[in-house]
C-alpha cells in the first residue's frame, strides 16, 4: 500500500523532470539494448550452426593421415566399416580443382572423388537423374552440385541429365543434379561449389593412390570413443607408419560451443562498459534530482518520513528508470537481432536468456546505480534539508 | 535516567537545561544557554524574539528536527532526548503538525495529496488517506480547492491547506514557525483566528513563534527568548 504510493509519487517526480529522465533513459537503452543483442545473435548463430550439424547428425566422424608416405589408401578405407564394428560405413573422398569448359565458356570449379555411400553419411538429395554408383569405376561420370547447375542455367542449359562437359580436358556426361546442402566442418562446401565423380575416375585424372578424407557414420547406437580407436588401431595395422587423425561431430559441436561462449562473453563485456556509461549517467540525473529536492526531502522529514521512506523514494525512481530503459532496450535488442537474423538468413529465436537476462540487469542496475543517491538524500540533515531553497 | 524517573509529569512538552552548541571550524557558538519551558496540553503558547535570537533552533528542538547538545526532552511524560531516527520520524509523524512561514507544499501535489502526506508515512490506506484529508480541507474551509495546486493558491489559502496538513496526524502538537510571517495583516489575522479555534474548539495544543507582538498578545501564554534565554512574561 505504501509501496504502490511510493510507485506512484515515483513515477509522477520522473514524469515532472521528463527531459532529465528521457536522457537518463537512453543510456540505459544503449547500454541494455547492445547486451541483448549481443547475447540474443549470440544465441541465434549458435542455435544455427548447432542445426547445420544436427541436420547431417551428429554420429559423423572424418578421419585424415598424417605424417605418412603412403597416405590413406582406398582400398583400405573401403574395408574400414568391415574392421571397425561401431562403424556403420565409410565414404572416402578426394578433391581437385580444375576448369569446367562447356560450349567454350571455363569456369574453375573443384571436383569431389567419392564413392556411392558419400550420398547417405551427407544426406544428400538429388533434384534431377541419379547419383554416382560404387559400379562407375573409371567412369567419366558426373553428379553437378548447386553453384554449377546455376551457371549452367545462365548458358541457357535445360537439360542437364545427359549433357556433356569437359572437365580438366575429360568429357564427362552429368547423370544428377545434386540439391545444395548447408556447410558444416565436417561436410565438404564442394559439393555445392563444383562436380562429384567417382572416386577412381579422380585419382586416375590427379594421377594419385591417396585419398584426402574419410568421412564414417557410426552404427546405430554405436560407441564414438570404441569407434576411434578401432579405426586407429585398422590403420596401424594397414600402414605402420600412417597416424590418423578422427574427429568427432561432436567434439567439433564442443569446440565450436566455446569459442562462442568466449566469443558472446567478450562481446557483452563490451555492452556491459555501454550499461555501465548508462547506469552512470541514472547516478548522475538522480545526484541532480536528489539535490534539487533538498527542499523536498526536509518537508518530507518533518511530516514524518524516516531515512528509509526518502531512501526507497529515490530508490524506487531510479529502479523505474532503469527498468523501463531495460524493456525498452530489450525491444530494441531483440529487434536489433530480428534485423542481423533476417539479412544473415538465420533463423530468429527469442532467447530466454536474453530476455532474463536483460530484466535482471536493468533492476540490479536500477538498485546499484540508485542506491548511493538515494543513501545520501535519505541522510541529508533535516533542518539544513528544509533550509534549501 | 534518574532524571526522567524524578519528573514523572504528564506535561506535553517539557524541556530541562536545553543547551545548543554549533561549531563553526574553532568558534563555538552557544545559541541556546540552558532553555526550561513545560507546555501543557491545550496551551496555546507564543515564542517571540528577534531573529538570531534562537528560537528557530528551539521549535526545531521542540519539533524533533534538531537534538539538543545537552539537557533533557521529555515528551509527554517520557524522556525523549536520545532517539533514534524511526523514532524521531514516529513522533513527527503522529504527535506533531509543522506550520512553516513558507507553507512548504509540494508544488508537485495537489492540495488534497499535501494533506494526505502525513498519513501515507503512517501506512494510512489510500482510502482512508483521502477521508481524513476532505475532512482536514473542510475544518479550514478549503474543500472547493482540493483538486488545485499550491502554486494556483493565495498564501492565506497555501498556509490553510498547511494547517489542514499539520491537523491530519491529529497531534498533539502543532508547532508553527512564522505561521503569519509571509501574510499580510488581514490574511495574517484570519490564519491566527484558525489557530485560536482550533486551540479553544478542538483542544488543539499550539506553540507559535513569531516576532510579531500582535500575534504573541492573542496567545494565552507568551514567552520571550534573548540572546539564548527564556524569559516568561
Amino acid at each position: 500500500m505504501k509501496l504502490k504510493a511510493i510507485f506512484i509519487e515515483a513515477f509522477r517526480s520522473l514524469w515532472c523532470s521528463r527531459q532529465r529522465s528521457v536522457l537518463a533513459l537512453v543510456g540505459i537503452i544503449i547500454g541494455i539494448g547492445s547486451v541483448i543483442t549481443i547475447v540474443s545473435v549470440g544465441t541465434i548463430v549458435q542455435e544455427e550452426v548447432l542445426k547445420q550439424y544436427k541436420e547431417m547428425g551428429t554420429d559423423i566422424l572424418t578421419i585424415t593421415g598424417r605424417g605418412s608416405k603412403t597416405g590413406l589408401r582406398l582400398s583400405d578405407s573401403l574395408s574400414l566399416s568391415g574392421h571397425c564394428p561401431d562403424v556403420r560405413t565409410a565414404a572416402p573422398y578426394t578433391s581437385q580443382h580444375g576448369t569446367l569448359k562447356f560450349e567454350g565458356k571455363r569456369m574453375e570449379i573443384p571436383a569431389l572423388g567419392i564413392t556411392e555411400s558419400f550420398k547417405n553419411i551427407n544426406k544428400l538429395t538429388l533434384t534431377e537423374g541419379r547419383f554416382i554408383s560404387d559400379l562407375d569405376v573409371f567412369m567419366y561420370y558426373c553428379v553437378i552440385g548447386e553453384e554449377v547447375l546455376r551457371k549452367l542455367q545462365k548458358l541457357g542449359v535445360t537439360d542437364f541429365v545427359g549433357a556433356k562437359v569437359t572437365y580438366k580436358d575429360r568429357i564427362f556426361t552429368i547423370v544428377g543434379v545434386v540439391a545444395g546442402v548447408s556447410e558444416n566442418k565436417m561436410r565438404p562446401g564442394e559439393i555445392n561449389r563444383g562436380i562429384l565423380i567417382p572416386v577412381t575416375t579422380a585419382m586416375r585424372i590427379s594421377n594419385t593412390h591417396e585419398i584426402e578424407k574419410v568421412i564414417a557414420k557410426l552404427t546405430p547406437g554405436g560407441n564414438e570413443q570404441a569407434a576411434i580407436s578401432q579405426i586407429k588401431r585398422y590403420y596401424k595395422t594397414v600402414a605402420k607408419d600412417l597416424a590418423v587423425q578422427v574427429q568427432t561431430a561432436k567434439e567439433l559441436i564442443r569446440q565450436m560451443q566455446k569459442q562462442m561462449r568466449m566469443f558472446t562473453l567478450l562481446l557483452g563485456v563490451i555492452g556491459s562498459i555501454s550499461l555501465i556509461v548508462g547506469g552512470v549517467g541514472v547516478m548522475n540525473v538522480m545526484l541532480v534530482s536528489v539535490s534539487e529536492r533538498k527542499k523536498e526531502i526536509g518537508i518530507r522529514r518533518a511530516l514524518g518520513a524516516q531515512q528509509r521512506d526518502i531512501q526507497g523514494q529515490f530508490l524506487a525512481e531510479s529502479v523505474i528508470l532503469c527498468f523501463v530503459g531495460g524493456i525498452i532496450g530489450i525491444m530494441i535488442g531483440l529487434g536489433a537481432s530480428y534485423i542481423v537474423a533476417r539479412f544473415s538468413d538465420w533463423g530468429f529465436l527469442i532467447s530466454n536468456l536474453a530476455v532474463l537476462l536483460g530484466v535482471t540487469v536493468s533492476f540490479v542496475a536500477g538498485v546499484f546505480f540508485g542506491y548511493y543517491p538515494a543513501r545520501q538524500a535519505a541522510r541529508l540533515n533535516p533542518i539544513e534539508a528544509l533550509r534549501a531553497e | 535516567m534518574t532524571e526522567s524517573l524524578l519528573n514523572v509529569s504528564h506535561a506535553m512538552l517539557k524541556l530541562s537545561d536545553i543547551r545548543k552548541i554549533y561549531r563553526l571550524g574553532p568558534v563555538e557558538l552557544e545559541v541556546l544557554k540552558g532553555v526550561n519551558l513545560t507546555v501543557e496540553q491545550g496551551e496555546m503558547l507564543s515564542v517571540v524574539g528577534t531573529s538570531g535570537c534562537g528560537k528557530s533552533t528551539l521549535m526545531n528542538i521542540m519539533g524533533f528536527l534538531d537534538t539538543p547538545s545537552s539537557g533533557y526532552l521529555y515528551f509527554e511524560g517520557k524522556d525523549a532526548s536520545h532517539l533514534t531516527d524511526r523514532q524521531v520520524s514516529t513522533i513527527r509523524n503522529q504527535k506533531i503538525g509543522f506550520v512553516f512561514q513558507q507553507f512548504n507544499l509540494l508544488s508537485r501535489l495537489s492540495v488534497l495529496e499535501n494533506v494526505c502526506l502525513p498519513l501515507l508515512y503512517r501506512g494510512v490506506n489510500e482510502q482512508q488517506r483521502i477521508r481524513i484529508a476532505r475532512d482536514m480541507l473542510a475544518r479550514v474551509d478549503m474543500s472547493n480547492l482540493k483538486d488545485n495546486k499550491p502554486t494556483e493558491l493565495s498564501g492565506g489559502e497555501q498556509q490553510r491547506v498547511a494547517i489542514a496538513r499539520a491537523l491530519s496526524g491529529s497531534p498533539s502538537l502543532i508547532l508553527a514557525d512564522e505561521p503569519t510571517g509571509a501574510l499580510d495583516t488581514r490574511v495574517g489575522q484570519d490564519i491566527m483566528n484558525l489557530f485560536l479555534d482550533l486551540n479553544r474548539n478542538q483542544g488543539n495544543t499550539i506553540i507559535i513563534i513569531t516576532h510579531d507582538p500582535n500575534i504573541a498578545r492573542q496567545c494565552n501564554r507568551a514567552i520571550r527568548m534573548r540572546d539564548g534565554i527564556l524569559y516568561e512574561d
